[in-house]
């Protein structure tokens, strides 16, 4: 067969290198290539990762077995012969970018994989990457330039699925050295609240159209083609997000950084309004963010998931227990049947009385879930003047640090109605004390329970807040002093001010207070889900025979036509109704059947139909997902899914 | 008055003497006196105060008195007991008897004594024993061992002497149940005690069909509201908040919304789509609205939204408000503002309210449905400005939103919940009649009284032929009869002349003593007193209608009263003549369903050797106390019976005595 010359670029020459030329036949295969290649540069390196690109039909040449006749290949095709993996810039949901190698050649589904391995998150099928398609130089480089943790040393490993061995909780390579664990840190405790401005300047969709829209700035990835057809080029700048709302399989113990992760991409999508909640909703999410963010502080390890050292330390605690219950004598016993009182003079006043201004001095004792007053200290040793069992009751701060105001205000139940009382302390230390013990007694617990300690130090420390917040000079101090606005949505900023916004936080913060740190994420994760909009993936289509635009939201588990300028619900369609789906792809339009005979076709406006056609197809695919295949990714199906007619 | 009795000698196993006292004879009388004279059952503290006065001149009383002793008697008590112990020395350490406890010890002591006088000594002796099996280290054998083993049993008794203590503080309620039939049954709950387990009581008291709509609910005539207790819930925290004078009631009741969402969740988070398509809803659709709604990271609340009329705070107008739920509580969009949840003006949130549905506010507060339900803190009793008060255009929206609340309120609880109702369900099909709760469930639950019917028939129909030929539908169906035959009906019904048998029955066998509080012996005795069916019928007969106070003729009300039948088969078998069948047809005619649950004759208990076991042994007790009640002179009053507290009793000077009384025996 005749030889005939093929010249080849080799981008470890360098870009401005002339191509390396070669002379082959038709009949030789892609491996031979190569290696008359690699003979011809005489350079001496691993090429294992090289592979040849084509660069006019946009393909790989993979096959190594095959045949230049076989690809079609002929003198005037232009070949690339580069790394199959190169350094990405990625952004993950808590803001932080990491440098790191990345499977280019492979389908995106199987790059993500790769990544997700890497970074010890399970269930990568629920993530996907997202190119921003306008980004603003200005606005973000300034600061995230020097942010940029590189991971680009970590060995590659090879394809399986089998979960990275796990050293000191995380995976081998993050254990290598102080900076990496310092990475894997990072990764698996959510970062401190962000500066309100930063909030602030970040765009925020302001109607449902708008979040149509962001599936026009920033595209999800086809999962089914690899990122070079996809026009990705090394170093450049794409997204880690959690793309299908079906969280699957959540273990504390295994996905430290999976969670954190969630969290952090629940978190940006509350504080930039992405999904809508209510202004109590908000106080609630700050309240938790606000706790997440002190305990991550405080107990850094408590996400470290060694199996081992777990097994120990539930041994352990549960040995503790044991002696504990067999070392308590009598006398312990009984000293517990008597609970700690808290006593001091406070000012109490009644509303409902109308005795204005009476703000009234007694001598208080609290016991068990109860208040009781006296005329004097002298006299507390009779009855009470009055009794107020706060079991029940509702508690809510008015306090102002800068006017030395410290009010308890009780809501208590009677027959009757609600009794409104309020308790005037003289100082912090009274009120955290004071409140702390109305705070349990309203859940029923006395002030020998464990949290009594606990509870005064998170009000002194939300007093703390408020201090700083009022002197608002010291903007970044300590973590005691967050700013409250980094905690809600700037819709909220102009409402409140920090200090308005403080005791409705801390409101909300005093039944969580004694969560841990994974079951403040938890928590965090629950209520986002339950939000009614939660899940929802927005496309702005037409739908066949209609004449106007229409917004199609895509959940886990259902399709919900949207009116544009409403905003209302028009219909519901849940996937589990559907019998089949099609792609026009010349025509670009899906169209879908469900049972009974309703039948839908709509093309989409602001996004890809082979976006939306993945979004449900995925969806379908989650659903698929049970405990024990979970360890065996089916990627097949997936494609199957998702894939479209490239798939097939 | 059966179950007071019952309860009490359940709680306080330790305390059959005292128990025994009691004469379970005399109280039935009173009872149906009782239940003549008020024309309400209510719960009340006052009705408490009512059935225990009836009690007045029995052990009853003493009883009362002693577990309302002042629990500081006890601690002190102890704690002088404990240092005692505490000194090496101490010859009698197991009776150094407190200054206090000494107070408390007479009551208890007359009583054993009377008891004895009445029973013959016979019957007095074995309660000792059985006291003193309670404390596990008897004195006598402290005695004469060395040092060491009596240092180890007075470890050992202080231990228990504590738990003891600890169990005084517990508090208790006796409430008196009303079953749909009129007839009411009284239970001792303690404050640990959730709804399920109260429920479970009910169940082994009533013999109803146990399906998953059997609910405990609380009215409030006042205010005209009602709901159903949720199972995981407390039962004595609400109680708690009754008022003195309160006319609340707790019942006893099917109630087919209770978990109709799990049934038809489609009504519930479909409920937009058309009633056919919800109708002819698959299964397997069904399974995955439940798995996607309760089973995931979080429970999904269903999206519901909609125009309610609200109450005007303190005026008597309507006024419509688009309401939307969401999880984290009710809001309503103010005028002029769009849907968008950033908009939402909170209405209520759940933390420190429960839903209650109102009855005919249509004429109460002129609403424009009587679909009204209602929001409030429970320990409200009377109108008040912080109720809110909702009204519905329909019942199936009414439903909605109550079920939607609850869900947001309880969350997974909710589902927990009914898993184990129907798991109790199922089981009690297994050992009884599959039919009736199968009926049930499949039956979107009408009204109460037509299901009975329904299962009546099917009863009817499968039970085996001829055993009772007075029953023309004889419900008994042959599964349980043949699982449990001979010692069901006897816990149940168990007649009084057995109790005399049981009594000495256990006398001669020591071994049980040492059985602390589980009873065990109890049901061997049952066994042995099977033997002498032929009394108890009789004294079935003559018991159960007291109980219930039905007069209605027994036939009749046979019929009705299909579920008894699993036992009764079993009885039917040793017993030739179907007394049993009579007594359980004391419910009158209206409330048909009822008589299952509230006819105790066919002890249809699911769990046949464990929940027989007890309440046989708790029979027995009862019966001999009754018999002694007119002999004990009502010891000191029950000055502190009020029900509420009722409960603190002091189980520590019980103890105490019965050591005391074992060591002076000994």
């Amino acid at each position: 067969m005749a030889a005939w010359d093929l010249s080849v670029t080799v981008e470890d020459l360098g870009l401005d290198a002339p191509p390396v030329t070669i002379s082959v036949a038709s009949d030789l295969h892609i491996g031979g290539v190569i290696l008359k290649l690699v003979e011809k540069t005489q350079i001496k390196q691993d090429w294992s990762d090289h592979a040849l690109w084509w660069e006019q039909k946009q393909r790989w040449l993979l096959r190594t077995a095959w045949t230049l006749e076989k690809y079609g290949i002929h003198a005037d095709a232009k070949l690339v012969f580069m790394p199959q993996h190169k350094p990405l810039r990625l952004g993950l949901p808590n803001g932080i970018t990491l440098r790191l190698r990345v499977c280019f050649s492979n389908p995106v589904f199987q790059t993500v994989m790769g990544i997700c391995r890497m970074l010890n998150i399970r269930h990568p099928e629920e993530l996907s990457l997202l190119r921003p398609i306008e980004e603003k130089k200005k606005k973000k480089d300034k600061n995230l330039a020097p942010e940029i943790y590189d991971l680009t040393e970590v060995p590659l490993s090879s394809g399986t699925l089998s979960r990275p061995c796990l050293y000191n909780g995380m995976p081998a390579h993050f254990a290598d050295s102080p900076e990496m664990e310092a990475i894997y840190k990072m990764l698996s405790v959510s970062q401190p609240p962000p500066a309100p401005e930063v909030i602030a300047k970040q765009y925020r969709p302001a109607s449902v159209v708008d979040k149509a829209h962001i599936n026009g700035r920033y595209v999800w990835l086809d999962s089914s083609r690899c990122l070079l057809q996809q026009g990705i080029q090394e170093s450049d700048k794409l997204w880690l997000r959690f793309k299908y709302y079906a969280t699957y399989d959540m273990d504390s113990k295994y996905d430290a950084v999976r969670l954190t992760q969630l969290y952090e991409q629940a978190r940006w999508a509350i504080l930039l309004e992405d999904i809508d909640c209510t202004e109590e909703e908000m106080m609630l999410f700050g309240a938790l963010q606000y706790h997440i963010s002190k305990v991550a502080q405080s107990e850094p390890q408590i996400m470290s998931n060694n199996p081992a050292m777990d097994d120990l330390d539930s041994a352990l605690q549960s040995l503790e227990v044991k002696m504990e219950g067999e070392g308590s004598s009598a006398s312990d016993l009984l000293e517990n049947m008597t609970a700690p009182e808290l006593t001091d003079y406070l000012k109490i006043f009644r509303p409902k009385r109308l005795t204005l201004k009476g703000y009234k001095q007694y001598w208080f004792k609290f016991q068990d879930t109860s208040i009781s007053y006296f005329k004097s200290k002298e006299e507390s040793i009779g009855e009470p003047i009055q009794m107020i069992n706060l079991k029940g009751c509702e508690v809510a701060p008015d306090v102002n640090v800068a006017a030395q105001k410290f009010l308890i205000r009780l809501l208590i139940p009677a027959p009757e109605g609600m009794n409104e009382v309020y308790l005037r302390c003289e100082n912090e230390q009274q009120y955290a004390q004071w409140m702390a013990g109305c705070r349990l007694g309203s859940k029923g617990k006395t002030l020998a329970d464990s949290s009594f300690q606990s509870e005064i130090q998170s009000i002194r420390s939300f007093l703390a807040m408020q201090k700083t917040n009022s002197s608002s000079s010291s903007a970044n101090a300590s973590e005691e002093s967050i700013n409250t606005h980094s905690l809600v949505s700037p819709r909220y900023h102009k409402k409140y001010k920090p200090k308005q916004l403080t005791p409705r936080i801390l409101d909300a913060y005093q039944n969580v207070a004694q969560l841990s740190l994974t079951d403040a994420l938890m928590r965090f994760l629950q209520i986002w889900q339950a939000l009614p909009d939660f899940g929802l993936a927005y496309v702005v289509v037409r739908f066949k025979g209609s004449r106007k635009d229409e917004v199609l939201g895509i959940a886990p588990n259902r399709l919900i036509r949207i009116d544009l300028s409403v905003g209302d619900v028009v219909k519901t369609w849940r996937y589990n109704n559907m019998k089949q789906w099609n792609v026009n792809w010349d025509i670009r339009q899906m169209a879908i059947e469900f049972e009974g005979n309703v039948n839908i076709a709509f093309s989409c406006v602001t996004a890809d139909c082979k976006i939306v056609h993945e979004f449900i197809g995925g969806y379908i695919f989650m659903s698929t997902r049970s405990r024990e295949k979970s360890e065996t990714l089916n990627e097949e199906l997936f494609h199957k899914l998702t894939g479209g007619h490239e798939a097939l | 008055m059966d179950d007071i009795d019952a309860m009490f000698s359940a709680m306080l196993g330790e305390m059959d003497l005292l128990t025994q006292s009691l004469g379970e004879e005399t109280v039935p009388p009173e009872a149906l006196s009782n239940t003549k004279k008020e024309v309400n059952y209510s719960i009340g503290f006052t009705d408490l105060n009512e059935s225990l006065h009836e009690l007045e001149g029995n052990d009853l009383d003493a009883l009362m008195a002693d577990l309302m002793a002042d629990l500081n008697a006890t601690e002190e008590k102890l704690a002088t007991e404990i240092e005692c112990l505490k000194a090496p020395s101490a010859s009698q350490p197991d009776f150094p008897p407190p200054p206090k406890g000494l107070s408390i010890e007479p009551a208890p002591s007359h009583i054993s004594p009377s008891s004895a006088g009445s029973r013959s000594s016979n019957v007095s002796t074995p309660v000792p024993s059985a006291a003193s099996s309670l404390a596990p280290p008897p004195p006598s054998g402290a005695k004469p061992t060395t040092e060491e083993i009596e240092a180890q049993m007075k470890a050992d008794k202080i231990k228990l002497a504590l738990e003891k203590l600890k169990e005084a503080k517990v508090k208790k309620l006796v409430v008196k149940v009303l079953m749909n039939d009129g007839s009411s049954k009284t239970l001792m709950v303690d404050e640990r005690q959730n709804v399920r387990e109260v429920l479970d009581n009910m169940f082994e008291k009533s013999h109803c069909d146990c399906n998953v709509n059997w609910s405990i609910c609380e009215t409030n005539p006042e205010l005209q509201l009602e709901r159903a207790f949720e199972d995981h819930e407390n039962l004595v925290d609400p109680l708690s908040a009754w008022t003195r004078d309160s006319e609340n009631k707790v019942l006893f009741q099917e109630r087919p919304e209770k978990y109709e969402v799990f049934k038809n969740p489609q009504n519930f988070y479909l409920w937009k789509k058309d009633k056919t398509t919800l109708r002819d809803m698959k299964d397997k659709d069904k399974e995955l609205l439940i798995q996607e709604n309760f089973c995931g990271t979080s429970i999904i609340v269903p999206d519901l939204e909609g125009v309610l009329h609200l109450r005007e705070d303190g005026k008597k107008s309507w006024k419509q408000r688009l309401f939307q739920l969401r999880a984290s509580g009710i809001y309503y969009v103010p005028k002029g503002k769009t849907k968008s949840s950033r908009d939402l003006v909170c209405f209520v949130q759940f933390d420190n309210v429960n839903v209650y549905y109102g009855k005919d506010f249509k004429s109460k507060y002129k609403a424009p449905t009587d679909f009204c339900f209602v929001l409030k803190h429970p320990q409200i009793q009377k109108e008040s400005q912080y109720i809110k008060y909702l009204c519905c255009d329909d019942i199936w929206t009414m439903n909605l939103w109550v079920t939607g609340i609850r869900i947001a309120k309880y969350g997974a609880s909710l589902y927990e919940n009914f898993k184990t109702a129907e798991i109790k369900a199922s089981n009690s099909v297994w050992t009884n009649r599959s039919t009736p709760s199968s009926s049930n469930q499949s039956t979107p639950s009408p009204t109460v009284k037509a299901k009975s019917p329904n299962q009546a028939n099917g009863h009817a129909t499968k039970p085996q032929p001829g055993p009772i030929s007075q029953n023309p539908a004889p419900p008994p169906p042959p599964p349980l009869a043949e699982v449990l035959p001979p010692p069901p009906p006897d816990p149940v019904l168990p007649p009084p002349p057995p109790p005399m048998a049981a009594k000495t029955a256990s006398k001669p066998t020591p071994p049980k003593r040492n059985q602390p509080n589980n009873f065990p012996p109890p049901p061997l005795d049952m066994d042995n007193l099977p033997p002498p069916p032929p009394p108890p019928p009789t004294d079935d007969h003559l018991e159960a209608p007291p109980d219930f106070l039905p007069p209605p003729p027994p036939a009749t009300g046979f019929n009705s009263l299909p579920p008894p039948p699993p036992s009764f088969g079993g009885v039917d078998h040793s017993l030739p003549p179907p007394p049993p069948d009579p007594v359980s047809l004391p419910p009158p005619p209206p409330d048909p369903v009822f008589v299952a649950s509230g006819a105790p004759p066919p002890p249809p208990p699911p769990p046949p050797p464990p929940p027989a076991a007890p309440v046989a042994t708790l029979r027995p007790a009862v019966r001999t106390s009754g018999s002694l009640k007119k002999v004990p002179p009502a010891p000191p009053k029950r000055t502190a019976p009020t029900q509420g507290g009722g409960g603190g009793g002091d189980f520590m000077s019980e103890l105490m005595l019965a050591m005391r009384k074992k060591h002076a025996d000994q």
